[in-house]
C-alpha cells in the first residue's frame, strides 16, 4: 500500500461515510455507527500521517499523477497533519455528542452525512496544497455548516445560518478574488509554486492586494475582530454538536492560514502581517473577554470567549519567535479540546431546562441536580482561564514565556489582564448554573449520556495539563519545519 | 535527589482518594475524619523524620523532567523554611481534619468537605515543598481553587458565592501577574529551579527590569497574603465553614505570599525597592487589620482582621533584611499559626454549640465549656502578646526589629509606632474574644446563649496548639526547636541567624515598648464599651470593597457596551467587514495607485468585428444588474438578475469560451427557477414585510451603503483591470494543458480536460458542495421547517385538488398541448445529456450541464403536471439516492484509477484496455464515468431542491412519521428510568 493513502484517506473516509450514510438513510443506528467508524478510521489514518511525517518526511500526492503546478497537489506536512489530527479528534467526539444529545435535528436522515461532509471540508482544507482547491473545501464547510445550523431545533437557527452563510460567502469572495489576482500575477495556484514565485518577485502590483484578501478570508474563518460577527449570533442557535465544531476546530483554519502565509507564502511581508495580527489579536482579546462578561447566554458567552482565545493565538503568531509559534500551536490544540467540551456541556445543560435554551436566566440553578456536569464545567472553565492542572495553563505558560523572551510587555500586560476576564465570566457562569437556587422549581430532565463526549475531551485536557511534553515537543518540531519553507517547496516539486 | 520527598504528597493523595471513595458509602463523619486524619499525620511524621535525619541541613531535592522541551521540571525542595511551613500544614491539617469530623457530625456529605480540605492540604504542601517556581505556581493556583470551593461550601448562600468569587478573582488575578514575574526571573537566571534563582540574586537585582519582576511577584504575594488594599477578600472568605477558615485563612494559605517573599528574599531582597515596598505595604496592612478588627462584632471577622494585621507584620519583617527580622519572622509565623488556628477552632465550637458568633449576644460560656474556654484563653492571651506565652516572644522580637538602628528616618518612628499600636489593638481583640465570650455575663440575662462542651475530639483540636503555645513559653528552652527555627530563618535570610526562645531578654527598649502596648491595650479593652461604638461610627462606609465593586460594575458596563456591538443586523456586519477590509488595504498600502498612469495593454483596446456585440452584452449585463436594485417586486428583480447572468454568458461565448458559456447559461436558468419556486413558498405577507424592510432606509444609511457598494465594486474592477494589464503574456499552465490534454487525458477540449482530469479533484468536491446544498435544503424544508410549525399553505389553493387528476403548479389546469411538450422535453433532455456525457470530452458540454438539463426538464414536469402526477410518472426519481449513487460512483471511479492506474483519480481508458469496439470520438475512460457520476449527483441535488420547493404542503408523510417518532423519543427507557 502506497504511503500516499495517508493523505488521501483522511479526506475520503469521511466522505465515504457520508455517501454510505445517505444510502442507509432509513437505518438510523446503522447510519450513525457507520459514520462513527468512518471518522475513527479517518482519525487513525491521520494519526498515521502525523507519525509518518514526524519520523520520515512530508507526504505529497499529485492527484491523478498530474505533475505539480498543473494538477492538484495534496501536501501532508507536519503542520497540516497536526491540524488534521486535532480536528478529527474533536470531530469524532462531536459525533459522539450528537448521538447522545437527543436533539431533534440529529434524527434527520441527512444530519450525519452533512456532518461528515463538514469534516471532509475541514480535513481537505488543511491537506490541500492548492489555493483554489482550498476554496472548494472551504465552500464545502460553509454549505454543510450553514445548512446543519438552519435545521437546528432552535427557532433562530435559520437566521443564524443565514448570517453565517452570507458572511462566509463574502469571505469566499475574498478568497476567490485573491485566487484570481494571484493567478493573474504568478500564473499558478499551487501553494508551493506560488511561494516560490512570490519569493522571486515579491512586489508585483497585485501581490499586496491578494495578500490582504487572503488575510481577510482567514480572518473571517477564525472570527478575528472585526470579522468576528458571525460567531456569537451563530452559536446561540446552532445545534450543539455543530457549534462545538465551528467554535473549536473550524476557527483554526484561519490560524493555519496565518501560519502558512507568514512562514511560506508571503515571507517578504510577513513582518507586516505579524504586526497586524498582534494588533487585531489584542483587540480581540479585550473585545472577546468583555463581551463574554456581558453575554446573557451561555453559548454566546463561549462564542465571545473564542474570539478572545483566538486573540491569544494571534498574538503568539505575531511575535513570530520559535517559542511563540510553539505557544500558538499548543494554544490552538488545547483550545479546540476545551471549547468543544464547554459548548457540549452548555448544550447538555440547555437540554435539561424546561424550555430548551442556554440563556442564563433559564439555566439558573439548573445544575444543582447534576454535580458531574458541574465538575466538568469547572475543569473546562479553569482550563479556559488558564489555571493548572489543565492544558489551558500549559498554553498560557508557553505563551507568557515566549512573550517575556521577546519582552513584549504591552501585549503581555493586556493578555494577562484578559485572562483575568476569562476567570470572571467562567466563574460567574458556573456559580449561576450550579450554585444558585433554581427559580421556581423547574423540572429538569436527566443528563443521559450527553456528558460522555465532554468528559472524554476534558479528560484529555487534564491529561495534557499534567503531561504535555509530546504536544510541546511536536509543536516545536512543526515550528522547526515551518522555519524552512524551502523544504516544503522541495517536497512538492521534488529534487 | 531524595525520593522520600514525594512521600508526604503521596500520603495526602491517598487521603483524598479515600475521602472520595467514601462518597457513596455511609460512613459516620467522625469515623471518616479519624480515618482521614491518619494521612496528614503520617505526612507530618515523614516530614519530621526527613528534617531530623538531614544532619547537615543542606536542602533535600527531587527533580523530574516534566516538560524537557521547555526546560521545565517538576521538582521538590525541602530546607528549613519549607520544613517549617510543611510541618505546620500537616500538623494543623491533621487536627483540623479530626475537628471537621465532629463539626460535620450530622452531615452526610462530610466526605465532600474532607476531600476539598485534603486537596487543599496537598496543594498547600506542594506549594511549600516545590523546588522551582513553576511547580510552586501550579500548587499556588491549586490552593486558590480549593479555597474557592471551600468558601462557597454553602453554595446556595449568596454571600458565600460572592465571597468565593471575590477571593478567587483577587488571588487569581494576582496569580496571573505572579506567573509573569516568576517566569521572568526564571528566564533571566536561565532556570526555574530555586538553586539557580537563589544564587542568581546579583543578576536579578542588576537587571534593568528588576522593578517589573519584583512588582509582579509582589502583586501576587500581596493579593494572596491579604495585604491592604487587597485584603478585602479575607473577611468575606469567612463564609467558609469554620474548620476551613481555621486552616486556610489563618494558618496556611494566606501565608503562601509570605512564604514566597521569604523564599525569594535572597534573590530579590536587599534592595531599597524591596525594603520600601514590603515595609510600607506591610505596615499599612498591619495597622489597618488591627484597627478594623477591633470594630468587629462577629468572632470570625474579628479573627480575620487580626490575621490580616499579623500578615502585614510578617511582610514588613521580610522587608527589613536584618538578622533579627528573620528571627522575628519565623517565631511570629509559628506563634501566629498556633494561636490563630486554636482561636478559630474555638470560635467554631462556640458557633457550633450555641448557634451564634456575635460578641453582643455571647457571654459566660466558661462554665459550660471549660476545656474550650481554657484553649481559647491561652491562645487569646498569646495573641495579645502577654507572657508567658509564645505570642509574647513573637511580639518582643517584632518590637526589637522595629527599633533596630539601621532604619531610615521617618520609618524609625513609624515602625515602632505601628507595631505598638497594632499590639495594643490586638490585645484589645484578645480580650474581647476571651473575656466577652467566656467570662463576661451574657448581655441579655433573660435569654442567655446556651451551650455545652462538645465531644472531646472537637475541643482537643484547639487544645493541642494552645498547649504548645504555653509550653514553648513556660518550659526550659527547647533546644531542637530553636535550632530548627534558626535553620528556617537562615534559609530565608540567606545567612546564619541566631534564634533563642528565651522569654526574658533583659530590660531594654522592646520591653519598654511592650509595656506601652500592653497598658494601652488594656485601656482599650477596659474602655471598649465606649471606644468601639465610636470606632464603629467613624467612617462606617469607608472600605476598599467599594473600589472592588466599582471595578466590577465598571467592567460590566463596559461589557454591555461591547455586546451592543453585536446588534444582530447582517447589513451592519457586512458593512463593517468591507470597511475593515478597505482600512487594512489602506494601511498595508496595498492598492497600487500607479495603475492610473499605466498604459492600457493593447489586448484591452483591440477592436474586432464583435466589438459592437460585446458592448451590447456588457451594457445588458450591467444595466440589468443595476435594475435589480430598483425593482421593488421580488419576481421582477429575480428576472432582471437572470437577464444579467445570461448576458454574461453571451459575453463569455464571444470570448470565445463555449464550455463556460454553456455552464453559465444552465446555472443561470436553474438559479432562476429555484428562486422563483422559492417565492411560491413564502407567504405574501412575509414578502411584503421583507420588501418594506429592504427599502426602509434613511438617507445617510442609503449613502453609506451606496458608498460601501461603490467601493467594493471599484476594488473588484481595479483587480480585474490590473490583472488584465499585468498577467504574464504566456501562461505557465496553458502550454502544459494544451500539450497534454489529448495524449494524456484523451480530450480535445482543454476545458473538459481541466475539469475532469487535471483538476478533477476540484470538480469532485464541487459536486459534493452541490449535492450538500440539495441534501441540506431537503433537510431544512422537509423536517426542520415543519417541526418549527411551518405548516400553513402560503397562498390558499383555489378549489380542491382532487378535481383535476392532473393539475399544474398551484392547482391550475394545464392544456394537453403543454402535456405533449413536457412528454417530448424529458426524452430530449436525456438524449442531450447522453450526448454531452459521451462527447463532452471533445466537445463543449459536460456532466454538470447534462445533469442540469434533465433537472430542468423535470422541473417543467412539476409545473405542468403538478407534484403528485410527476411523482407517479417518474418513480425512479429518488433524489437522495441519486446523490448517493453519483458520489459513490465518483469515489469508486477514483479508486479504480488507483487500482489499475497510477494513483487516485489517475486517467484510464477502459475502452482501450479492453479493446472494445466503440463509436468514433467516444472513449470509455474513467473521465467518462466521472462525468456520469457528476451528472447523477447534480441531477439528485437539483431535483432535491426542485422537489422540496414544488411540494404542496399536505404531502409530508415521511417527515411526519419521523417527527412523530422523535417527539415520542424522550420517554424511552433511559429517560423514564432516571426521572
Amino acid at each position: 500500500m502506497s504511503i500516499h493513502w495517508l493523505v488521501i484517506l483522511p479526506i475520503l473516509l469521511p466522505l465515504s461515510g457520508a455517501v454510505f450514510g445517505l444510502l442507509l438513510r432509513k437505518f438510523a443506528r446503522l447510519q450513525f455507527s457507520l459514520s462513527l467508524a468512518a471518522m475513527l478510521v479517518a482519525l487513525a489514518s491521520s494519526v498515521g500521517l502525523l507519525i509518518y511525517t514526524f519520523n520520515e518526511s512530508p507526504v505529497v500526492v499529485q492527484i491523478g499523477r498530474w505533475p505539480a503546478p498543473a494538477g492538484i497537489t495534496l501536501v501532508g506536512d507536519l503542520l497540516s497533519a497536526f491540524m488534521v489530527v486535532m480536528s478529527q479528534t474533536v470531530l469524532t467526539t462531536g459525533l459522539l455528542y450528537a448521538v447522545a444529545c437527543r436533539d431533534k435535528c440529529v434524527h434527520y436522515p441527512a444530519f450525519y452525512p452533512l456532518f461528515l461532509i463538514l469534516a471532509t471540508g475541514l480535513t481537505g482544507s488543511f491537506l490541500t496544497g492548492d489555493l483554489f482547491n482550498l476554496f472548494v473545501f472551504a465552500e464545502l464547510m460553509v454549505i454543510s455548516g450553514s445548512l446543519l445550523t438552519a435545521s437546528a431545533d432552535d427557532r433562530y437557527g435559520v437566521e443564524a445560518a443565514y448570517k453565517y452563510f452570507y458572511i462566509s460567502l463574502l469571505a469566499s469572495v475574498f478568497l476567490l478574488l485573491a485566487c484570481g489576482a494571484l493567478y493573474a500575477s504568478y500564473g499558478t495556484l499551487n501553494i508551493a509554486d506560488l511561494a516560490r514565485r512570490i519569493q522571486t518577485s515579491p512586489n508585483l502590483p497585485l501581490t499586496q492586494i491578494s495578500m490582504v484578501l487572503l488575510l481577510a478570508f482567514f480572518m473571517v474563518k477564525s472570527a478575528v475582530v472585526p470579522f468576528h460577527f458571525w460567531q456569537p449570533d451563530f452559536h446561540a442557535a446552532s445545534p450543539t454538536a455543530v457549534s462545538a465544531m465551528l467554535s473549536s476546530v473550524i476557527v483554526k483554519l484561519g490560524i493555519y492560514g496565518f501560519l502558512r502565509m507568514t512562514s511560506l507564502l508571503f515571507l517578504e511581508q510577513a513582518g507586516l502581517i505579524r504586526a497586524a495580527l498582534i494588533v487585531l489579536g489584542c483587540v480581540g482579546v479585550l473585545l472577546g473577554g468583555f463581551s463574554a462578561i456581558g453575554a446573557n447566554h451561555l453559548k454566546r458567552m463561549l462564542a465571545y470567549s473564542t474570539i478572545g482565545q483566538i486573540g491569544f493565538i494571534l498574538v503568539g503568531i505575531g511575535w513570530g519567535t520559535p517559542l511563540s509559534l510553539t505557544a500558538a500551536l499548543v494554544f490552538a490544540f488545547n483550545h479546540s479540546l476545551i471549547k468543544s467540551a464547554m459548548l457540549m456541556l452548555a448544550g447538555a445543560m440547555a437540554s435539561r431546562a424546561a424550555v430548551k435554551s442556554a440563556a442564563f436566566n433559564i439555566l439558573e440553578g439548573i445544575g444543582k441536580a447534576s454535580p458531574l456536569a458541574g465538575g466538568l464545567f469547572l475543569i473546562g472553565g479553569i482550563a479556559l482561564a488558564g489555571i493548572p492542572p489543565t492544558n489551558g495553563f500549559i498554553s498560557k505558560l508557553v505563551l507568557f514565556k515566549s512573550g517575556l523572551e521577546v519582552q513584549a510587555f504591552a501585549a503581555l500586560a493586556l493578555i494577562g489582564a484578559a485572562s483575568a476576564l476569562s476567570l470572571v465570566y467562567v466563574l460567574r457562569a458556573f456559580m449561576q448554573i450550579w450554585w444558585k437556587m433554581p427559580t421556581s422549581g423547574v423540572k429538569t430532565k436527566p443528563d443521559g449520556d450527553r456528558l460522555i463526549a465532554p468528559a472524554l475531551l476534558l479528560g484529555g485536557c487534564v491529561a495534557l495539563g499534567l503531561w504535555s511534553e509530546p504536544l510541546i515537543g511536536l509543536s516545536m518540531q512543526i515550528v522547526n519545519w515551518m522555519a524552512e519553507p524551502g523544504r516544503y517547496i522541495q517536497a512538492v516539486f521534488g529534487g | 535527589m531524595n525520593l522520600w520527598l514525594i512521600a508526604p504528597l503521596s500520603l495526602l493523595l491517598i487521603g483524598i482518594l479515600l475521602a472520595l471513595a467514601a462518597a457513596r458509602r455511609k460512613i459516620a463523619a467522625v469515623r471518616l475524619a479519624w480515618m482521614l486524619a491518619v494521612w496528614p499525620a503520617a505526612a507530618f511524621a515523614c516530614l519530621a523524620w526527613l528534617t531530623a535525619a538531614n544532619a547537615n541541613n543542606s536542602p533535600l531535592t527531587l527533580s523530574y523532567a516534566w516538560l524537557p522541551s521547555l526546560n521545565l521540571s517538576f521538582s521538590l525542595y525541602l530546607d528549613g523554611l519549607s520544613a517549617l511551613f510543611a510541618l505546620l500544614i500537616t500538623g494543623i491539617g491533621s487536627l483540623v481534619t479530626i475537628y471537621s469530623g465532629y463539626y460535620f457530625e450530622k452531615d452526610d456529605s462530610s466526605w465532600r468537605f474532607q476531600s476539598y480540605l485534603l486537596t487543599f492540604m496537598a496543594a498547600m504542601l506542594g506549594l511549600v515543598l516545590a523546588g522551582d517556581v513553576i511547580t510552586l505556581f501550579i500548587f499556588w493556583e491549586g490552593t486558590s481553587l480549593t479555597s474557592f470551593l471551600l468558601i462557597a461550601y454553602k453554595t446556595s448562600d449568596e454571600e458565600a458565592r460572592r465571597g468565593a468569587f471575590k477571593a478567587l478573582f483577587i488571588t487569581g488575578g494576582g496569580g496571573i501577574a505572579m506567573l509573569a514575574g516568576l517566569l521572568f526571573i526564571g528566564i533571566t537566571v536561565g532556570d526555574m529551579g530555586y538553586a539557580s534563582i537563589l544564587s542568581g540574586g546579583d543578576v536579578l537585582r542588576n537587571h534593568p527590569f528588576y522593578p517589573a519582576m519584583l512588582g509582579l511577584i509582589a502583586f501576587g504575594a500581596f493579593t494572596k497574603s491579604a495585604q491592604a488594599p487587597a485584603h478585602i477578600w479575607l473577611p468575606q472568605a469567612m463564609t467558609a465553614p469554620t474548620p476551613a477558615s481555621a486552616f486556610l485563612h489563618s494558618a496556611t494559605m494566606v501565608k503562601a505570599g509570605v512564604y514566597l517573599l521569604a523564599r525569594l528574599n535572597p534573590a530579590l531582597g536587599f534592595t531599597d525597592l524591596w525594603f520600601w515596598l514590603l515595609s510600607l505595604f506591610g505596615l499599612a496592612t498591619m495597622i489597618t487589620g488591627a484597627y478594623l478588627g477591633f470594630k468587629q462584632n462577629d468572632l470570625k471577622a474579628l479573627l480575620a482582621y487580626s490575621t490580616i494585621s499579623q500578615l502585614g507584620a510578617l511582610v514588613a519583617l521580610i522587608g527589613q533584611d536584618t538578622e533579627i527580622a528573620f528571627k522575628a519572622l519565623v517565631i511570629s509565623i509559628l506563634a501566629h499559626a498556633l494561636y490563630k488556628s486554636a482561636l478559630f477552632l474555638t470560635a467554631g465550637i462556640v458557633d457550633h454549640e450555641t448557634g451564634s458568633r456575635d460578641l453582643r449576644r455571647l457571654g459566660g460560656l466558661a462554665r459550660a465549656m471549660p476545656f474550650t474556654a481554657t484553649a481559647a484563653t491561652i491562645s487569646g492571651l498569646s495573641m495579645s502578646g502577654l507572657p508567658p506565652l509564645f505570642g509574647f516572644l513573637a511580639k518582643e522580637t517584632q518590637l526589637a526589629t522595629s527599633v533596630h538602628p539601621g532604619l531610615p528616618p521617618i520609618l524609625n518612628v513609624l515602625f515602632p509606632l505601628v507595631v505598638v499600636a497594632a499590639g495594643a489593638l490586638l490585645l484589645g481583640q484578645g480580650g474581647l474574644f476571651v473575656y466577652d465570650v467566656f467570662f463576661k455575663r451574657p448581655a441579655d440575662p433573660k435569654h442567655p446563649v446556651r451551650g455545652h462542651e462538645p465531644r472531646w475530639g472537637m475541643w482537643l483540636a484547639p487544645m493541642i496548639p494552645a498547649i504548645i503555645s504555653l509550653a514553648v513559653g513556660v518550659l526550659p528552652e527547647p533546644e531542637f526547636l530553636a535550632s530548627f527555627l534558626a535553620h528556617s530563618a537562615a534559609a530565608s535570610y540567606g545567612s546564619k541567624v541566631k534564634v533563642s526562645l528565651a522569654l526574658w531578654s533583659g530590660v531594654n527598649i522592646p520591653l519598654f515598648l511592650s509595656a506601652i502596648a500592653v497598658s494601652t491595650g488594656s485601656l482599650l479593652f477596659i474602655q471598649r464599651k465606649r471606644i468601639r461604638p465610636v470606632l464603629q461610627a467613624f467612617l462606617p462606609q469607608f472600605s476598599f470593597n467599594h473600589l472592588y465593586d466599582a471595578t466590577l460594575r465598571g467592567g460590566d458596563a463596559l461589557a454591555r457596551q461591547f455586546t451592543r456591538l453585536q446588534n444582530g443586523h447582517l447589513r451592519f456586519y457586512l458593512s463593517i467587514m468591507l470597511v475593515a477590509l478597505g482600512i487594512i488595504l489602506w494601511l498595508f498600502q496595498a492598492i497600487p495607485f500607479d495603475f492610473l498612469t499605466m498604459q492600457p495593454a493593447s489586448s484591452l483596446l483591440s477592436v474586432d468585428g464583435l466589438a459592437l456585440l460585446r458592448v451590447f452584452t456588457l451594457s445588458m449585463a450591467g444595466l440589468s444588474a443595476f435594475t435589480t436594485i430598483f425593482l421593488r417586486r421580488d419576481l421582477f428583480a429575480i428576472l432582471a438578475l437572470s437577464v444579467s447572468g445570461l448576458a454574461v454568458a453571451v459575453w463569455i461565448a464571444l470570448e470565445p469560451a463555449p464550455d463556460v458559456a454553456l455552464v453559465q447559461i444552465v446555472v443561470d436558468l436553474l438559479a432562476t427557477v429555484i428562486l422563483v419556486l422559492s417565492l411560491t413558498r413564502l407567504p405574501r405577507l412575509q414578502r411584503e414585510k421583507a420588501r418594506e424592510f429592504t427599502y426602509r432606509q434613511s438617507r445617510p444609511g442609503l449613502l453609506r451603503d451606496g458608498l460601501i457598494a461603490l467601493g467594493s465594486g471599484l476594488l473588484v474592477a481595479l483587480l480585474v483591470y490590473i490583472s488584465l494589464q499585468t498577467r504574464p503574456h504566456e501562461s505557465l499552465l496553458a502550454p502544459y494543458f494544451a500539450q497534454n490534454a489529448k495524449p494524456l487525458a484523451g480530450a480535445k477540449d482543454i476545458v473538459g480536460a481541466i475539469l475532469v482530469d487535471f483538476r478533477g479533484f476540484d470538480t469532485f468536491f464541487e459536486i459534493v458542495v452541490f449535492a450538500s446544498a440539495g441534501l441540506g435544503i431537503h433537510m431544512l424544508l422537509h423536517y426542520a421547517a415543519r417541526k418549527a410549525g411551518d405548516h400553513e399553505d402560503p397562498e390558499p389553493t383555489p378549489g380542491p385538488l382532487k378535481q383535476h387528476p392532473v393539475t399544474g403548479v398551484a392547482g391550475l389546469p394545464t392544456s394537453p398541448l403543454l402535456h405533449l411538450l413536457a412528454y417530448a422535453l424529458l426524452p430530449l433532455a436525456f438524449l442531450l445529456a447522453v450526448v454531452q456525457l459521451m462527447y463532452g470530452h471533445d466537445q463543449p458540454g459536460d456532466g454538470f450541464t447534462a445533469g442540469v438539463f434533465i433537472s430542468l426538464a423535470i422541473g417543467s414536469w412539476y409545473v405542468i403536471f403538478g407534484y403528485q402526477a410527476t411523482k407517479q410518472r417518474l418513480p425512479w426519481l429518488r433524489s437522495g439516492y441519486l446523490i448517493a449513487y453519483g458520489l459513490l460512483l465518483a469515489l469508486i471511479n477514483g479508486l479504480l484509477g488507483a487500482w489499475f492506474g497510477s494513483g487516485f483519480m489517475a486517467p484510464l481508458n477502459y475502452g482501450q484496455m479492453l479493446n472494445l469496439p466503440l463509436p468514433q470520438g467516444f472513449y470509455l475512460s474513467n473521465a467518462f464515468i466521472f462525468e456520469v457520476a457528476i451528472c447523477l449527483a447534480v441531477l439528485g441535488g437539483a431535483t432535491y431542491i426542485l422537489d422540496n420547493l414544488g411540494r404542496p404542503r399536505e404531502l409530508n408523510l415521511e417527515s411526519d412519521a419521523l417527527l412523530q417518532a422523535i417527539q415520542e423519543e424522550p420517554t424511552t427507557q433511559m429517560e423514564s428510568e432516571t426521572t
